[in-house]
């Protein structure tokens, strides 16, 4: 009995704050209320459906699936709130994540040799940033998006997933990937290998230079950093790579004025409180408007705050729900970090092991750099706040990734890791 | 396994960033929560202030300063005096935003508290918080009669209480929407600084009336004790100075050459104190210090990081590169009537409801002391003599004992016109029992014992026979 009110409780709170949270907004004049009660039964009836299944046919670790639910719910309910339209698209590509979802779960374990497609994990991502430069469209200042019939696509995150997967192939045949055959000297060997690792790093990130992506430059670079203290062997390697961060860092600052704009502006965003500064001085008197405890749900004015339902979704909580739901929204991903890494921590094999490792800490990093940005502690780079942020491309990516950790969190990949590791 | 020690390093690293994000976001709501909620950019204030009646600005006993009236959709500004409280009220204008206590009361005038937000769904139409100022409106009205048509300012403070009476800065203009969005362009271009509070932001050499400073220092190292052959010019470091009109008063201690405002032997103490205790006096009455004060005050200045003999003398009778702004003379004027005690300046006294309940009341309290009782009682005997028999006696008032110093202070334009001096007159009465002390600075005035010393006496007469007695 106790047991299945536990099951239970966590799919409770879901489904109290949305009814909670889109009550309120059908008592809004202004919002039509049918359109309230069928976004908020549609998420719901997802939630509801996709839970069960991944508890009955037992896919592994089912609190990932809640906290982004939670997530969820939380980021339409906002979405819906600055415009209704929107947040009916957001419950449509939630649909599709959703499907992403299953979808990716399946043929995770299905296909099960993901170690040995390393060319495939070069060579996409190339071919999708060279389509991105020649097809893309400028938004918000960054070059990456594709429109195609009306729906626009940032492939680049689907890049951020195949570099884990990259990292993956590299760590588990760890300075042994490449030119194994060729009659080179085991030491050059090891250092070719490791230019070249650092050479795709670098070849990625000069991608994203060219279409002006710096939040992902940042998440790249930090997740490889992360990964490699974990699992290189060679400490000076380490100390190299962190080393070259200063001068990257020198030179994005000197030769882009971009970022130079973004590090003057956080440094002090009041110096052009109408111009340069403006979003980061929005989004501040929206969290500061809102006090702890928020003006309640409809009753703020995030419509004040640019991008409030993309990149500033995070302000727009805080003013509407209180800086204390926002506190909850950062604790979220805290939970859902933990719980990936604590899957990692159970995995023997080294390629699932790095790419649980890697997406998790793409997903907390993203988080970091895009609240952090907002709410000033670090300079503002655009990037979508993962599962929260209106975007069919950022949702159904997010949920490509949480469909590969709950597969590897169900899979077992141990056998296989001692016949290749 | 040594990765699985390295992953848990990484989590650890994880958790303290979010922690780190949770402990910001709550710095940030704690300590700039209001301050951005209140910030004049932040443009959810003016959909605020469509549906608000911002509070009213009474003076101390309840005349009103400033109210707001509905016309049409939205609410005017309405000042009754005109131009009279430009320098401490300041503007509130839909075009050119707010100043002076308009912008710095802005949060209480309409009421943009946390709560009031929540609520304000049931209650669309909510009302602002009045504020009770300690200007007494008579004599701020009789403060701009006097000077007319000088530039200038008057500041009067209640020395016990820090209160402030009157603050007068001229010239001002009208702060009534109508006018001043009418003629901005002719306000900001205007030679006269029209913008600028005379009385808080004014920076003036300060002339004789800092004698009364270094009188604190003479007094403290004994120096009263002493007498000076005045000859009515000296030399010092090469540099000649000379006593007005070259007077020579001959044999004279501090008192006499106070009363006669003798800047030989003023300049001779300024050398005998020497550099270092003239800058810590200077640190002492607060130079150089943000004053704080419910509008934007400048720092009074002294420059000096090493003074040589002639800087000192200079110092010491108030020339040279020391200014002052006419609040910061009339703090320590304040100062000097309180026994040596500077109570911080209040001019908001209380902000009050809509429903009558008193939100703030401001308390006198001791801002710094600056001297001792008995240095003070020396001063101020000799500010008495002064008046009495010295060049403040244009200051004097039958039946009350008046305490002042004159100062004529040479500025850029008196080099070429004799006549255009700033005029300077600070005092205090009465002696006995202060109740009122007051600074009175008249721009390229002339002489501050024939121009300021009357306006003054005035102020005072008009406050202690008058305004106290009813």
């Amino acid at each position: 009995m106790f047991r299945k009110i536990a099951y239970y409780i966590p799919l409770c709170m879901i489904i109290f704050i949305n009814i909670i949270g889109y009550a309120f907004l059908a008592f809004k004049e202004e919002t039509n209320n049918m359109h309230a009660f069928l976004v908020c039964f549609l998420v719901l009836a997802m939630v509801f459906i996709s839970y069960v299944v991944i508890t009955k046919k037992k896919f592994g670790e089912s609190y990932l699936f809640l906290i982004v639910s939670m997530l969820l719910s939380i980021g339409i309910m906002m979405i819906y709130r600055l415009n209704s339209d929107l947040a009916v698209k957001q419950v449509i590509w939630m649909f599709v994540g959703n499907v992403a979802f299953f979808a990716c779960y399946y043929f995770y374990i299905k296909i099960n040799k993901w170690h040995k497609y390393t060319n495939l994990y070069i060579a996409v991502p190339v071919l999708l940033y060279i389509l991105t430069l020649v097809f893309g469209t400028t938004v918000n200042g960054a070059k990456n998006w594709i429109i195609i019939a009306g729906f626009s696509f940032q492939l680049s995150e689907i890049n951020k997933i195949l570099y884990v997967f990259f990292l993956g192939t590299y760590f588990k045949n760890q300075d042994k990937l490449f030119f194994q055959k060729s009659n080179f000297s085991e030491k050059n060997k090891i250092l070719i290998n490791r230019g070249l690792l650092m050479f795709i790093t670098y070849l990625n990130a000069g991608f994203l230079v060219l279409q002006r992506d710096w939040g992902t430059i940042a998440l790249l670079l930090l997740v490889y950093l992360f990964i490699l203290y974990i699992f290189s062997e060679d400490n000076r390697f380490l100390i190299l790579n962190c080393g070259l961060l200063f001068p990257t860092a020198l030179i994005g600052y000197k030769f882009f004025y971009h970022v130079r704009v973004r590090v003057e502006i956080w440094i002090d965003p009041w110096q052009d409180v109408l111009g340069k500064g403006y979003q980061i001085v929005q989004s501040l008197f929206g969290i500061g408007s809102g006090g702890f405890f928020g003006t309640g749900l409809g009753m703020g004015k995030p419509y004040m705050i640019p991008f409030a339902s993309t990149d500033f979704i995070f302000s727009a909580i805080c003013e509407e729900m209180g800086t204390l739901t926002g506190v909850a929204v950062v604790l979220l991903y805290m939970l859902l970090c933990y719980r990936a890494f604590k899957i990692a921590l159970n995995i023997k094999n080294r390629f699932e092991k790095i790419v649980v490792l890697g997406l998790a800490l793409m997903l907390g990093m993203q988080t970091f750099i895009i609240i952090g940005g907002v709410i000033k502690l670090i300079p503002l780079t655009g990037t979508t706040l993962p599962f929260v942020s209106y975007g069919g491309s950022s949702l159904v990516t997010s949920f490509i990734i949480l469909g590969i950790l709950q597969a590897i969190s169900k899979g077992d990949f141990s056998n296989e890791g001692e016949k290749y590791g | 396994m040594d990765e699985n020690k390295k992953i848990i390093k990484i989590l650890v690293v994880m958790c303290s960033i979010f922690f780190i994000i949770v402990a910001y976001l709550t710095y940030l709501q704690v300590f700039q929560g209001k301050k951005l909620m209140e910030n004049v950019y932040n443009r959810r204030n003016n959909e605020i202030e469509e549906n608000t009646l911002r509070g009213s600005i009474f003076d101390r006993n309840g005349v009103v300063l400033a109210y707001s009236e509905k016309n049409g959709e939205s609410y005017e500004r309405i000042y009754p005096y005109g131009a009279l409280y430009s320098h401490v009220i300041g503007y509130n204008s839909k075009i050119y935003g707010k100043s002076l206590l308009e912008a710095n009361y802005n949060g209480d005038l309409l009421d943009l508290d946390n709560y009031s937000q929540v609520f304000g769904m049931i209650y669309r139409e909510s009302k602002g918080n009045n504020i009770y100022l300690t200007l007494d409106h008579r004599l701020q009205e009789l403060g701009e009669n006097l000077l007319k048509d000088k530039k200038g300012a008057i500041v009067a403070i209640d020395p016990k209480k820090g209160e402030v009476l009157a603050l007068v800065s001229k010239p001002n203009f009208d702060t009534n929407s109508k006018w001043l969005e009418g003629n901005w362009v002719s306000i900001v271009e205007s030679d006269k600084a029209l913008l600028l509070p005379r009385a808080t932001q004014g920076l003036y050499p300060p002339g004789s009336i800092f004698k009364v400073i270094t009188s604190m220092g003479a007094i403290e190292n004994g120096l009263d004790k002493k007498t000076y052959e005045d000859k009515g010019k000296v030399i010092i470091d090469g540099y000649e100075i000379k006593n007005s009109g070259e007077k020579v008063l001959g044999n004279i201690d501090i008192k006499k050459a106070l009363a006669a405002s003798s800047n030989v032997v003023y300049s001779e103490i300024g050398v005998e104190l020497g550099g270092s205790k003239l800058k810590r006096l200077a640190d002492r009455i607060g130079m150089n210090q943000d004053i704080s004060f419910d509008i934007p005050v400048n720092k009074s200045i002294f420059p000096y990081d090493t003074m040589g003999k002639n800087d000192m003398a200079a110092v010491a009778i108030g020339q040279g590169e020391i200014l002052f702004t006419p609040f910061h003379m009339a703090m320590i004027t304040a100062g000097i009537a309180n026994n040596g005690k500077i109570m911080k300046p209040i001019l908001v006294k209380s902000v009050v409801s809509s429903e009558e309940k008193k939100i703030k009341d401001v308390r006198s309290n001791t801002m710094y002391k600056i001297m001792d009782v008995e240095t003070a009682n020396v001063i101020k005997d000799m500010m008495h003599e002064a008046v009495e028999n010295g060049t403040g006696v244009n200051a004097k008032i039958e039946g009350i004992s008046v305490a002042g110093k004159t100062g004529t202070a040479e500025n850029h334009l008196s080099e070429k016109n004799k006549g255009k001096e700033h005029a300077w007159f600070i005092g205090f009465a009465p002696v006995e029992d202060p109740k009122i002390a007051v600074a009175v600075l008249v721009e390229n005035g002339g002489s501050g014992g024939g121009v300021s010393a009357p306006i003054a006496k005035e102020i005072i007469s008009e406050y202690l026979q008058n305004i106290l007695k009813h």
